[in-house]
């Protein structure tokens, strides 16, 4: 599910980066004051765990495919939702870097859709209702991994496929788009689900006080600090949800187009070179600017060949 | 095998340091950031504005010792994906472009193009930042950029373990697969147990590395190696020249002379 940077538009990267960043900041802020000094190097080792357990393929029952675990409720359930979304952030930076899994410009996306869907809304809406105040049994965690595991999926594919659309990019309509998304993603939770839910189980059998003592930041933390954050964070989404759509749904030119109309009466410059004598004077500019473009790559890709190569074996 | 492949991944990232103009790292993000942003506002029927930004990582590639053909081959694995989701453009919308006699390009496959040259574009500026700069050095950049040091900490204990956990699930899989009887993916119920001890081992792991960091002073936050030096002439040089180029680019309709 990572998006890259060009299935995006700037303003809906700059609208999720900036959300994105905001939950950052609020899940450093829990975990400074959490305090409990292990958690840095829990954190660490359970990102790598949650790396390599995502090459580790399970058997999807009566399907011959395979399918992994993306990780979210599983973290959540071990470390606590604002760790675990911190940890599945870095993750999803890692992979962005290293593996090129998804893009720079779509890491706030991809951490929205990803990281926050799982833990900070399916864990605490889904899988701790059905959990708290109760025992830790099998069928109540495989229940609640399934469930949490779907509606986080679901949240996720939706919120790609708003993504996807208010940037432009598909000439699928909306309902389109999410009637193709939607589907293969319940499966995909339901999948997720399972494999999340025999890792706890082997955990709750094994290692219970793992699963009990996960630390749980809810209604003991002070209330006006939260509503301080949730202030922050409604507000913040809305400011920039309403400015990256105003933006998208304009006609009107944005900032610095507006400028140049400002100063030369049109949105765009005038061409830095006027053709002198055209080759191709049938065809729409499209097929002579895209031709001529590729001629000028392939001159600089040569010439810069020539000239660091030649710089670089003297080294 | 999977495992294997991001294991030579992750030793590949940690040894390269090209021969790139040793950049100030901070102005190279910038740079990168800036790049990327221009390339994504490029309206999608106008691929060839997107061509004349090939220039970038064709010359900081060759710049930096990579050389462009290997750069282009190590982007060419995510167009698959940028293809499924812009196959759907070629079908749906037919507005005609532009004809050369009966040969017809429609608007759904000029996005087309340029959502695959999007793809490639802002791939090869990322890799081109990663290789030249290495994790620790993007992660200190993070921290001058004031992120939060918990999640600059948290990538680096990350990026540490990484390597080491593969090897771990590397050498499990190899058990299983040696009494596995050539079967290649794990039954439900096995999956379980694989997975779990994993987890479980990395916990054990964990604690003991949060000793030794305590024995060692740590203090809940990774202590970097500031930057000492501010960005020089030839940094900002750097950063101006590129951006005149982008804006050059992204604002002017540039023809050749004779025509194309």
């Amino acid at each position: 599910m990572h998006m890259a940077d060009a299935l995006i538009s700037p303003p809906v990267a700059i609208a999720a980066g900036a959300v994105s960043l905001t939950l950052i900041f609020a899940a450093s802020h829990q975990i400074k004051r959490n305090q409990r000094s292990d958690l840095t190097p829990m954190m660490g080792v359970l990102g790598a765990f949650v790396f390599a357990a995502q090459m580790i393929n399970f058997t999807i029952p009566g399907t011959g495919s395979s399918g992994h675990i993306i990780g979210g409720i599983l973290l959540a359930a071990v470390l606590g939702p604002w760790a675990a979304f911190l940890t599945l952030s870095s993750v999803l930076i890692v992979q962005c870097l290293i593996f090129a899994d998804g893009g720079l410009m779509a890491l706030g996306c991809n951490i929205l859709n990803m990281a926050a869907a799982s833990t900070l809304v399916a864990w605490p809406l889904v899988y701790k209702p059905i959990i708290n105040g109760h025992k830790h049994t099998p069928v109540r965690v495989t229940v609640a991994s399934v469930l949490a595991c779907v509606v986080g999926l679901e949240l996720g594919a939706l919120l790609v496929s708003v993504e996807t659309v208010a940037s432009g990019i598909t000439a699928l309509p909306f309902v389109s788009f999410l009637s193709v998304m939607l589907p293969i993603h319940l499966v995909i939770g339901a999948c997720e689900g399972v494999a999340t839910a025999a890792i706890l189980v082997f955990i709750l059998k094994n290692s219970p006080s793992m699963l009990d003592n996960a630390p749980v930041y809810d209604a003991s933390a002070k209330i006006k600090h939260h509503r301080r954050l949730t202030l922050i964070i409604i507000s913040s989404v809305t400011v920039v949800l309403a400015v990256a759509f105003t933006w998208i749904a304009s006609e009107h030119p944005d900032g610095l187009e507006w400028s140049i109309a400002k100063l030369t009466g049109a949105t765009e410059l005038a061409p830095a070179t006027t053709p002198i004598t055209a080759v191709m004077p049938e065809y729409e500019s499209y097929f002579a600017g895209i031709i001529g473009a590729l001629i000028v790559m392939a001159l600089l890709w040569s010439l810069s060949a020539l000239i660091f190569r030649r710089k670089h074996a003297k080294c | 095998m999977l495992i294997e492949k991001a294991l030579q991944q992750i030793t590949l990232s940690a040894r390269c340091q090209t021969q790139a103009p040793r950049l100030d790292a901070r102005v190279q993000l910038i740079t990168v950031l800036a790049y990327i942003i221009v390339v994504l506002s490029v309206p999608m029927a106008d691929p060839a504005r997107l061509l004349w930004l090939f220039c970038f990582p064709i010359v900081m590639s060759e710049a930096a010792g990579i050389g462009y053909a290997s750069l282009l081959l190590r982007s060419l694995w995510v167009l698959p994906l940028i293809a499924l989701v812009g196959a759907f453009n070629p079908i749906l919308d037919h507005t005609v472009m532009w004809q050369i006699g009966t040969f017809t390009v429609t608007r759904g496959w000029m996005t087309f193009f340029s959502l695959i040259l999007r793809g490639l574009l802002a791939y090869q500026a990322m890799l081109l930042l990663v290789d030249g700069y290495g994790f620790y050095d993007i992660c200190r950049c993070l921290q001058w950029m004031r992120c939060p040091s918990v999640l600059v900490t948290q990538l680096l204990m990350l990026y540490r373990y990484i390597g080491v956990l593969l090897r771990e699930t590397l050498s499990m899989h190899r058990a299983r697969q040696a009494r596995g009887f050539g079967r290649k993916h794990y039954p439900l119920s096995m999956y379980g147990t694989f997975a779990g001890q994993l987890l479980l081992r990395s916990v054990q792991r964990a604690r003991r590395v949060h000793q030794a960091m305590v024995a060692r002073g740590f203090e809940g936050v990774y202590h970097f190696r500031p930057f000492v030096q501010r960005p020089r002439a030839h940094d900002y040089a750097y950063l101006a020249g590129w951006i005149a180029v982008f804006v050059l680019i992204r604002f002017v309709t540039l023809r050749l002379p004779f025509g194309v």
